[in-house]
Formats: structure tokens, sequence, C-alpha cells
């Protein structure tokens, strides 16, 4: 059974995961000057994606990759509404947004509220055998230590890699990145893909490894807090990750608290973690010069391709 | 109850389309329809519906309706569809539900958990207390470490009344049990459901009750942390077969047949139904296997008690956590006080959310 400690650890990673993987690539699509609001949707479409191919292949890591390009192909008609017929992000964002929600409603129907068996866990030999942080961190599904190395990764590849200057250049300057010869549209469609592939993994995650259950809605508004999170984040990689996690355990806080019975309203409590985002986004941006310094500039802007 | 979803993507059923018939009844709920759950219990209602009258109605269903704009929009189009009954299944139905039945005074409807009725729209609540009685009387003497997890979605009179209805039941049988409550404040946030479960497990709950989660969340989670667990609506024992103690579950078979009967007959008339143990309309069903047969037995035999009326679920004394007594010895509970519960029982080991 679980004591106290290594329940907010375990369920910190659990709850933060998936955030952190969505964030990470809406990171990139943003960092490449494309603000897309439709992650909710997107992370509920390979959410059910990944559920249905679970059910009937029994292959999670499978399911993962069918959540990822189902949420992929969904983030193409995003792509395609703003960079090539040039619609205005927010709106699009938010109506694909709404047609990806509806979307996983429609397909989902037959697998409403149906559980699955949990992704098998692979518990880190010797480390999960520590005394409570063991089973708290290093006994989990693979994708939960994967995670972190991908927000190095991420973090890497735009401070030091071509790959990241070039996405940078073309979210800072689409002009510039144009004359000096990149082709702008063709990069941020590729940001776009990316980010929603990473959407779609992380609603998986949630589907068939965390929640190991379908629901319309299952989502639940988290796509918000990851677009929340990487503004939070002031686009940096390590903040994103600090944010995703410190969302989840406060999240676990609000709830273990209760359980303690301590006489403190649970409205408050279940808002804490919004609380202490948004004290977050305020203490960051109380430097204006220093959060603007990671946003992109041409962050939602329309780019028309002069010849 | 959800969030709003498009009306795009709302699926759309058109069940038995039969001629010549007498009555036209049309459902709206306001989640999708799945195996388990609020809408599919509403909708085992319909069918009895359909196989007592056979081609005598025609049953429209319209779900995943967001209460507000879209489901005043989705009743007009029944009732111009001619429907002459119609079945709403959500709180949130209540003021466009009252408009309608206003303007169509030929119109019969049934409201879900509204209160307020008139001549031709009549409301329908189920007194589950009395199913989660009996479940906390299992749980009390199940318990091996004395704690009791309660995971509540919001702290509505209902809810409220089941939570009391756990708490006394389970200190009649277990007087040092702790009672330990999560409000996850949503009705539907399956991951928030299955975190409150696992923060109460690691408070040492090892039976869980999932007080109106639509979904098997925290059946889901019992069931891989090996503890016991009551879960709300449907009978969820097929998804946590070691785990589901029981399922305390809401049956309109019953009350819609005779309330179409009536609309048939003419005489229908708006009025507030209020099903319990006694009217079929609260089942306590799937007791697990854990519970040993005396207890069960002895359980049993409540259960025909409360249905006979000689017991009853608010039976004093009661005495709320400030120390005030609410009933006294040897009273029962006004129904009025049941149905605007806003006070928690001594013994719980949580507060009300305000």
């Amino acid at each position: 059974m679980m004591d106290t400690v290594t329940f907010l650890l375990a369920g910190a990673l659990l709850a933060g995961t998936p955030l952190l993987i969505a964030a990470l690539g809406e990171l990139i699509t943003e960092k490449a000057g494309v603000l897309n609001l439709s992650v909710e949707g997107m992370m509920a479409l390979g959410a059910v994606s990944a559920f249905i191919t679970a059910t009937t292949t029994g292959n999670y890591w499978l399911a993962l990759l069918v959540g990822g390009i189902a949420a992929a192909a969904l983030s193409a008609v995003f792509a395609f509404v703003v960079l090539i017929t040039l619609g205005n992000q927010v709106a699009t964002g938010i109506a694909v947004g709404v047609l990806g929600i509806g979307l996983s409603g429609l397909i989902g129907r037959n697998y409403e509220s149906s559980t699955i068996a949990p992704m098998v866990k692979m518990p880190i030999p010797g480390l999960s055998e520590i005394p409570v942080l063991g089973p708290g961190l290093f006994n989990h599904v693979a994708l939960v230590y994967l995670v972190p190395v991908l927000a190095v990764l991420t973090w890497w590849t735009l401070r030091s890699t071509r790959l990241g200057f070039v996405i940078r250049a073309v979210g800072e300057s689409p002009v510039a990145a144009h004359a000096i010869g990149y082709n702008v549209v063709l990069i941020r469609f590729c940001a776009v893909l990316y980010g929603g592939f990473c959407a779609g993994v992380a609603g998986g995650f949630i589907s068939v490894a965390s929640a190991t259950l379908w629901s319309d809605g299952i989502i639940a508004g988290r796509g918000w807090i990851v677009v929340a999170l990487v503004v939070f984040g002031t686009w940096r990689a390590g903040r994103i990750a600090i944010g995703a996690y410190l969302f989840g355990a406060a999240t676990l806080a609000g709830l273990l608290v209760q359980s303690f019975g301590v006489a403190i309203p649970s409205q408050l409590l279940t808002s804490v973690p919004y609380i202490v985002t948004i004290a977050a986004i305020s203490l960051l941006s109380m430097n204006p010069a220093k959060a603007r310094l990671n946003a992109p500039v041409s962050l939602g802007q329309v780019y028309l391709e002069t010849k | 109850m959800k969030r709003a979803i498009t009306t795009a993507a709302l699926a759309v059923i058109l069940a038995g389309q039969a001629f010549a018939e007498d009555l036209k009844i049309g459902f709206l709920y306001p989640s999708p329809s799945a195996d388990v759950g609020w809408s599919k219990q509403i909708d085992l209602g319909r069918e009895a519906i359909v196989a007592a009258f056979g081609d005598r109605v025609t049953t429209t269903v319209v779900e995943n309706v967001p209460e507000g704009p879209d489901a005043a929009r989705v009743m007009n189009q029944m009732v111009s569809d001619e429907a002459g009954m119609l079945v709403l299944g959500s709180f949130g139905y209540m003021n466009d539900g009252l408009k309608l039945a206003q303007q169509s005074p030929d119109l019969a409807i049934l409201h879900a958990s509204g209160f307020k009725q008139s001549t031709n729209l009549g409301t329908f609540t189920a007194r589950n207390y009395e199913g989660f009685y009996l479940a906390g009387l299992a749980a009390g003497k199940l318990t091996e470490k004395d704690t009791i997890g309660i995971v509540a979605a919001f702290a509505i009179p209902e809810v409220v009344a089941e939570v009391n209805a756990i708490a006394l039941a389970v200190h009649k049988v277990n007087p040092e049990a702790t009672i330990k409550i999560v409000w996850v404040n949503t009705w539907f946030d399956p991951p928030k459901e299955q975190e409150a479960a696992r923060a109460l497990i690691s408070q040492g709950a090892d039976v869980l009750f999932s007080l109106h989660q639509d979904t098997p969340s925290v059946v889901n989670v019992a069931e891989a942390e090996g503890v016991q667990v009551v879960n709300t609506n449907s009978d969820m024992s097929s998804y946590g077969p070691n785990s589901v103690l029981a399922s305390v579950t809401t049956d309109w078979s019953k009350y819609f047949v005779a309330q179409v009967q009536t609309k048939l007959d003419g005489g229908f008339q708006g009025g507030d139904f209020r099903g319990g143990l006694a009217d079929g309309a609260v089942k306590v069903v799937s007791w697990g296997k854990k519970l040993s047969e005396a207890d069960k037995a002895e359980i049993l035999a409540i259960e025909a008690e409360m249905i006979a009326g000689t017991a009853h679920a608010f039976t004093g004394p009661i005495t709320d956590q400030a120390g005030t007594e609410r009933v006294a010895a040897g009273a029962v509970l006004p129904d009025a006080d049941i149905f605007s519960m806003n006070w928690l029982v001594a013994g719980v080991d949580g507060t009300m959310p305000n």
C-alpha cells in the first residue's frame, strides 16, 4: 500500500507526464511562431485513438504511436488553415480544438466508459527498491522516465543545434528566415505536426497508461493547462518541466489535504494548482524584458510569404 | 454536467420507427449513454417503456446535450416533431423544461432531480442514501484498517445525504472507524477522481465510496490497488470483480412505465417522485465476495425493514459536526430536511466545502 510521500511523488509524476509531453510539443510549435490552441482537442483525439488501438491490438506502444499520428493529422488541418489559407491562429485553434473533442466522442462511442488493463510498469532495478522514494519515483511505465529526457533533448535542440536555430529563426523573424533561404511555411508546418504528435501521445498516455479508461471529456481541461504551462515556463523547456510536475503535485496536495480531514474549504484546495500557476506566471513576467527575451516575436502573427 | 460540446458532435439515435403510434417520447441525456453511468440508467428506463408498450410508443434519444441553449433547441425540435412526452435527464434542463411546459400544456415532462414542478412537469429523484446506508454497513464490517474513503462529486444536498448515510451506517457497526472524504468539485474528470481515490488509499482507506462518478474511474483504481469500493448508478462489478463491494444503482423502469401509462390514459399530472428501496428505484446489487454470508443476511434484513418502513437511514439521535443535535433519539429526519441537507454528521473526518 502507498504511504503519503510515495503517493505524492508517484502521483505528481503520473499527472505531470502527459502535461509535459504535450507542453514540449506546443513549445516547438510556438517557438516556430505558431500558436496552436487546439491542444485539448488533439489530446482527446489522441486519447481515443490510442485507447481503441490498445484495446484491439493489445500493443500499448503502437497505441501511443497511433494516438500521436491521429492528433498530428488533426493538427495538419489547423496548419493548413493558418499557414496556407492564412486564417487567424487563435480562432482556428479553438475551432479545430472543438472539432477534435467532437470527433473523439464520435469515434469513441462504442468504447464509452470502457476500461483497459494498465500499461506494464517498468520498475528500475535497484532504484525502485529504495524505501519511500523507490516506489514513488522509479516504479512507472517507461514513458514516465523518457519524458524528462525529452525535455533535456528539447532544451539542447533549441539551444545548440542547427535545427533549433532554424525553428527559432522562423519564429523570431519569418521574413529574415525566408530571406536567407528557409522555407518558413514548411518548417512551421512540421513544427505544428510535431506539436500535434506530442499532444496525441500525451492524450494516449492518459487513456492507456494512467486513467486506463476512455470516456468522452476525459481530458477535462488539461489541454488548456498545457497552453498555460508553455507561457508559465516562458518558452523554456526546463521551466515548463518544473511547471508540469509542480501542477501535478499541487493538484494532488489539494486532494491529500482534504483526505487528512483538515478544515480548509475544498474549493480553495481545488483552485490551488491554478493559483500557484497564476502566481508563478505573474512572478516570472514581473520582468517583462526577460520574459520577452524567450517569447517568439512573431508568435500568432499571420505570415504572408513575399516572393 | 459536461463541458459544452458542439451540436455537430451530438449523436442522434432514432429508436424503433413505428407508424400509427399513440405517443412519441423524447429523451435528453447530459452525457453519452455508455455501458454504465447516469444516462445509461435512464436509457434502461426507456427500454422498459418500449418493452411495456411496444408499438404504442416511439422513443427518440438525443444524448450528450449541453445544458443551456442547446438543450432548449433540442427540446423545441422534439416538440415540433410531435413528441407528446419528454424525459429530461439532467438537473440543468430545469428552466428550459419549465418554460416549455408552460408553453405546451398538452406536453408531459419528466425531469430528473429538479425541485420545481408544474401541472404537466413532474420530477424524479432517487433516495440513493438508502442504498448507501446499506453499503455503509458492509463497509464498516469489512474495513480492516478502520478507514473509509469517500470520493464525492459536489456538496449538493443529494450527495451530502449520501455521505451522512454512509457515516451513520459505518459507525453503527464499527464506532472506531475513521471516515475520510475528498470533494473533487467536478461532475466529470476521471483522472482527478482517480487521484482522489489514490490519495485516500495513501491515508489508509481500504473501502472506497465512489459518489456520482459516471465512469468506472475509482473502481479501476480500487481493483488495481486491492481495496474495496462501492459505486453509484450502474452495476460496475464487471470492472472490478475483486473490488466491488456493492453497486448502488438507480432503476427508473417502474416509474417511467407508470407515468407513460397515465399519459396514454390522459391523466398525466406532474408530481414529485422520490424513489427509494421500497419503490425499486434504488437497488443495491452485486454484493462482493468478501462480505460473509452472515453479514450479508444481516444487511438484507435491514434492507427488508427499510422497504417495510420500519427502519430509516436517518433515525435519531443524530448530531452534526458542531455537536448540535439534528434529530432527537427515536425521531426520523423529515423528508424536507433530507433533501436540503447542508451539514455533516459527527464523526466525518472532513468538512463541508463552504
